[in-house]
């Protein structure tokens, strides 16, 4: 023990993220002996991080974390030699030779996107990767070692159950259709028109048709989204001046009475009540907890929607001409709209209303979070690291932290590390993948987008067709092949069977993609990877939580504002962190609008970026051999 | 202490924004008991700063640091709230600034006696205690005088790679666990003879109210373990239990904990100990094999981190009524990773 603990001053190591678990690390490393630490962090400190990322007092709010952090340390241990990076880990100043540097890389990250990321750096490195995360009172802890162990991405994890289109715009039954629906309402009213959030009744729905004929003649017959106006809400609402009351009447009585003319959707469900605004009354309710934790009434929730379109249109006007307003949860008005509708949408549709509280909870996917938890993971952390660094990586571990012990009278689980996977998509020797989709419908943008950054975790994609004449398809190079974006793969000659050779070359990765051709997808279902496991496919619940608090990202993949619902999953925890105030792209540190830096994988609103994960069931598992 | 914690009914903008992240895992109702709690911390090495930080970040009402020991170098390396030219000062002093700072919104103050020559009433004024680096007869003495009057007890330490907590919550400890909720029928915005059943939101949960009862920190040290069953239970018993009494034989015989510079005859003793204490319970010295000794001189940081974490969210638990309490053992073996709840004592 001694041995090592001298040989530790000399030691390299990273960290990446410097939030919840990365307080807690940072500290555990330094009382151990560590004396080179470098760690990086976009973020910067928010008051909502005070009741456990100790190393921030109220006076830092706003500044980096990382830079913050280093200073704290450095007061009660002014020895140690840290640098610190305001950066996204995703930057590709951050290359291979950067990852080299260190003789150990530990995550303190809550979202997917860059922990495939820095699994890849670090296999490419070949550097030990310690992975971790927390959500509530539940934890988990993995050693990656490459050729030795599993990487982060050899079991595939579940990507988020989506909500059918017809779910939130025609016969949404639970809270969550409504938050999802209030959020796109946003967006389509205030800022960026996105086909895929669409709000209004979907006439194409497959279940509102009586036969089978008259759903594809409406499906062909209407636009492609079913829309029953010809115009976008948001010129509608142009055309009224954003009249709050002409909206309401729009939304909660004209567009359900539209829906109750489909009468087939109405026949085992409860038929939606229109409300309309001039016949609401009831008075709100008071309470003597949080005033966010009150339930108003419908009327209270009339005049909270009266009011914040009335907020919100100001400041379109006042951004000027073509404005679009970003959604942020931390923003009162926007805050304030996606209650107000979502709780009058729930009231037509017969459902108990929520509370402020609960829907920032449900919108903002906040993760509830404590200190105690980061604290015994980050422990953890460094015990693995001290096993890794001298090279005992068969003593290194899994270890999951429960909320009771399990019937075995564990509370802390330690499970063997599995070998690596031989048909892994990004660790095996020459990775191969299948992907199902229509080549006449999906565009290089989507394939670009949606199936090689956000499914497959690639950050500057490089596509070949091998088609004999090594076509490029996607360059990643910003503008070499732009003009390739909107056409459709087909026009390039791909066609069932095809393959790409898609690479990145930061993260060092190729990947052969095989393209089947299909016109049998689902309905909203643009691409589907064979050997998945199906997105539908129900998930172990977390036994842990009575409260299903969870919700939104916990993948990598789409903004939370999609048709998107957490479920309890299984598979790693992430340290969980809500969806940062304010959008998009590349922020300088400078900027004081900007809560953090991004990279350009992100989407609109910014929740895009708040991965996280699914909770193990961390009792013994059928997966889990649990050790003695 | 109070019969029943007065409840603040008002949260104030500030905390609810400070609090926000727990509040919406434990509840508002928790978060208002930990508000009203006044908790007593007796020492402030590695295993107390975490305890500190935990509950200070927690939100309690007052936190008092007890401790009579001065900094020293050592001491000052095991923890990150002593500044680093407080050598020579008091350890509960010198850790006083840093612990505010995580939480201004806590009292924390410091008390520089020994817990030893504390009256009785002294302790009355608490909720809960936590004690850590004392020996196993204060130990007993504080636990008898406290949980009779409903005043949470906690023990814990760290020695090298091992940990353990315990915790005394009283004959009675009332808590409430939220469970999903079970609805039968239709909920009340059904109406009208067609309406169908809307689809019941499975977010919906009860709170369901439960008692336990622990035993004192004596009976849980003093099982007997002669007889037949105990004797075939063995096997599933944690080692950490036996080991923790030899920890506590040493502590008790040489007044400290086995140090790094005297290894040689401190392994030696630790050996003698365990004899002793494993032939007066009639059970093998095979029972805790000789490699004992490697792992269990001084407090390694992570086991602090990991052992407090535990013990800090216990503490939490108890205040709060809420959520089952680890009864009434909590062991982890850092070497392993693995962290076992286990009950000894009467039943």
């Amino acid at each position: 023990l001694a041995f090592v603990l001298r040989s530790l001053s000399s030691c390299r190591v990273l960290v990446v993220g410097a939030g919840g678990i990365g307080c807690e690390l940072l500290k555990n490393l330094v009382l151990t002996g560590f004396k080179k630490i470098e760690v990086i962090d976009l973020d910067t400190i928010d008051v909502s991080n005070l009741n456990r990322q100790f190393l921030f007092q109220k006076k830092h709010v706003g500044k980096s974390k990382a830079q913050v952090a280093k200073e704290s340390v450095l007061r009660f241990c002014p020895s140690a030699n840290i640098t610190a990076y305001h950066d996204s880990i995703m930057n590709p100043d951050y290359n291979v030779e950067f990852f080299r540097n260190f003789q150990l890389v530990m995550n303190a990250l809550d979202n997917r996107a860059a922990r495939n990321h820095v699994n890849r750096m670090c296999l490419a490195a070949d550097i030990p990767l310690i992975e971790s995360g927390t959500a509530g009172y539940l934890g988990q802890v993995t050693v990656i070692k490459k050729g030795q162990t599993e990487c982060y991405e050899c079991q595939p994890k579940p990507t988020q159950k989506t909500f059918p289109g017809c779910t939130i715009r025609n016969t949404p039954s639970e809270p969550i259709h409504c938050i999802v629906w209030a959020k796109y309402l946003y967006n389509q009213l205030f800022g960026e028109e996105d086909a895929d959030q669409e709000v209004s009744p979907d006439t194409a729905d497959p279940e509102a048709a009586w036969n089978p004929a008259d759903a594809a003649a409406r499906a062909t017959a209407s636009n492609k989204d079913g829309d029953i106006k010809r115009v976008s809400t948001k010129e509608w609402a142009r055309s009224t001046g954003y009249d709050p009351v002409k909206l309401f009447n729009k939304l909660f009585k004209d567009d359900i009475m539209y829906l109750l003319t489909m009468d087939k959707l109405w026949k085992k469900r409860k038929a939606p009540l229109p409300l309309d605004w001039t016949e609401i009354h009831h008075l709100g309710a008071c309470g003597t907890g949080l005033k966010d934790q009150q339930v108003l009434g419908v009327q209270g929730y009339a005049q909270l929607f009266h009011r914040s379109v009335e907020t919100l249109r100001s400041q379109l006007i006042e951004k000027g001409e073509g404005a679009e307003l970003v959604w942020d949860k931390d923003d009162p008005p926007a805050m304030d709209f996606v209650t107000a509708a979502a709780n009058l949408r729930m009231n037509v549709f017969s459902m108990n209303m929520k509370s402020r509280f609960d829907v920032k909870s449900m919108a903002g996917n906040i993760i509830p979070a404590i200190a105690t938890t980061n604290a015994v993971i980050a422990g953890l952390i460094v015990l693995e690291a001290l096993k890794t660094l001298n090279s005992e990586f068969d003593q290194c571990r899994t270890i999951f932290l429960n909320k009771q012990p399990n019937p075995r009278k564990k509370l802390l689980v330690p499970c063997a590390l599995d070998p690596p996977n031989p048909s892994c998509y990004v660790c095996a020797s020459k990775p191969e993948v299948t992907v199902k989709l229509n080549v006449h419908k999906t565009i290089v943008q989507a394939l670009q987008d949606k199936i090689l950054k956000e499914k497959f975790g690639m950050v500057a994609p490089d596509v070949q067709i091998e088609d004999g004449k090594g076509t490029i398809l996607i360059s990643s190079e910003e503008g070499e092949t732009e003009a390739n974006n909107n056409k459709f793969l087909s026009d390039f000659g791909i066609r069932n069977g095809s393959r790409l050779q898609v690479d990145d070359f930061l993260q060092d990765y190729t990947l052969l993609v095989n393209l089947i051709h299909s016109e049998e997808l689902e309905k909203d279902v643009e691409f589907e990877v064979v050997g998945d496991a199906p997105d539908k496919a129900p998930t172990p619940s977390v036994p842990e939580e009575g409260k299903n608090i969870a919700n939104g990202n916990k993948d990598s993949a789409q903004p939370s504002t999609s048709s998107k619902a957490a479920e309890d999953d299984d598979v790693l925890i992430v340290d969980s962190d809500e969806e940062p105030s304010s959008s998009t792209m590349e922020a300088s540190p400078e900027s004081s609008n900007r809560k953090r830096k991004h990279h350009g994988t992100d989407t609109d609103d910014a929740a895009s970026k708040r991965k996280r994960l699914d909770q193990q069931p961390a009792d013994d598992d059928e997966d889990i051999i649990a050790l003695d | 202490p109070v019969e029943r914690k007065k409840q603040s009914n008002i949260i104030s903008e500030e905390e609810a924004a400070q609090y926000d992240r727990q509040i919406r895992l434990w509840g508002l109702d928790a978060q208002k008991r930990l508000r009203g709690s006044r908790v007593l911390l007796v020492g402030l090495r590695g295993l107390g700063a975490e305890v500190a930080k935990n509950l200070i970040l927690a939100g309690v009402k007052g936190l008092t640091l007890l401790d009579h020991e001065q900094v020293t170098e050592e001491s000052r390396r095991a923890q990150f709230l002593i500044p680093v030219d407080a050598d020579g000062q008091n350890q509960a002093q010198a850790s006083l600034e840093r612990a505010q700072l995580l939480n201004p919104m806590v009292e924390v103050k410091a008390d520089t006696d020994a817990v030893g020559s504390k009256p009785d009433d002294f302790f009355f004024q608490f909720d809960a205690v936590c004690l850590t680096r004392c020996s196993k007869d204060l130990m007993v003495r504080v636990d008898q005088l406290c949980a009779s009057r409903n005043i949470k007890v906690f023990c814990g330490d760290v020695f090298g790679y091992h940990g353990y907590m315990f915790s005394d919550l009283g004959q009675e400890h009332h808590y409430v666990e939220e469970k999903p909720k079970v609805v039968k029928g239709s909920n009340e915005a059904n109406d009208g003879p067609e309406a169908k059943k809307p689809k019941v939101d499975p977010n919906e949960t009860t709170m369901v109210k439960k008692t336990v009862s622990f035993c004192s920190f004596k009976a849980a040290l003093e099982v007997d373990w002669t007889n037949e069953k105990a004797k075939n239970n063995l096997k599933r018993i944690p080692v950490d239990y036996f080991l923790l009494q030899v920890l506590l034989k040493f502590r008790t015989d040489k007044g400290r904990d086995p140090q790094p510079d005297s290894f040689a005859e401190d392994s030696q003793l630790l050996l003698q100990i365990r004899d002793d204490v494993l032939e007066t319970m009639g059970l093998s010295s095979e029972l805790l094999p000789n490699t004992f000794v490697s792992y269990c001189f001084s407090e390694m940081a992570p086991v602090c981190a990991v052992v407090g974490g535990v013990l800090g969210q216990e503490l939490v638990k108890a205040l709060s009524q809420r959520d089952a309490p680890h009864r009434n053992f909590f062991f982890f073996d850092g070497l392993k990773g693995s962290g076992v709840v286990d009950y000894f004592g009467s039943k």
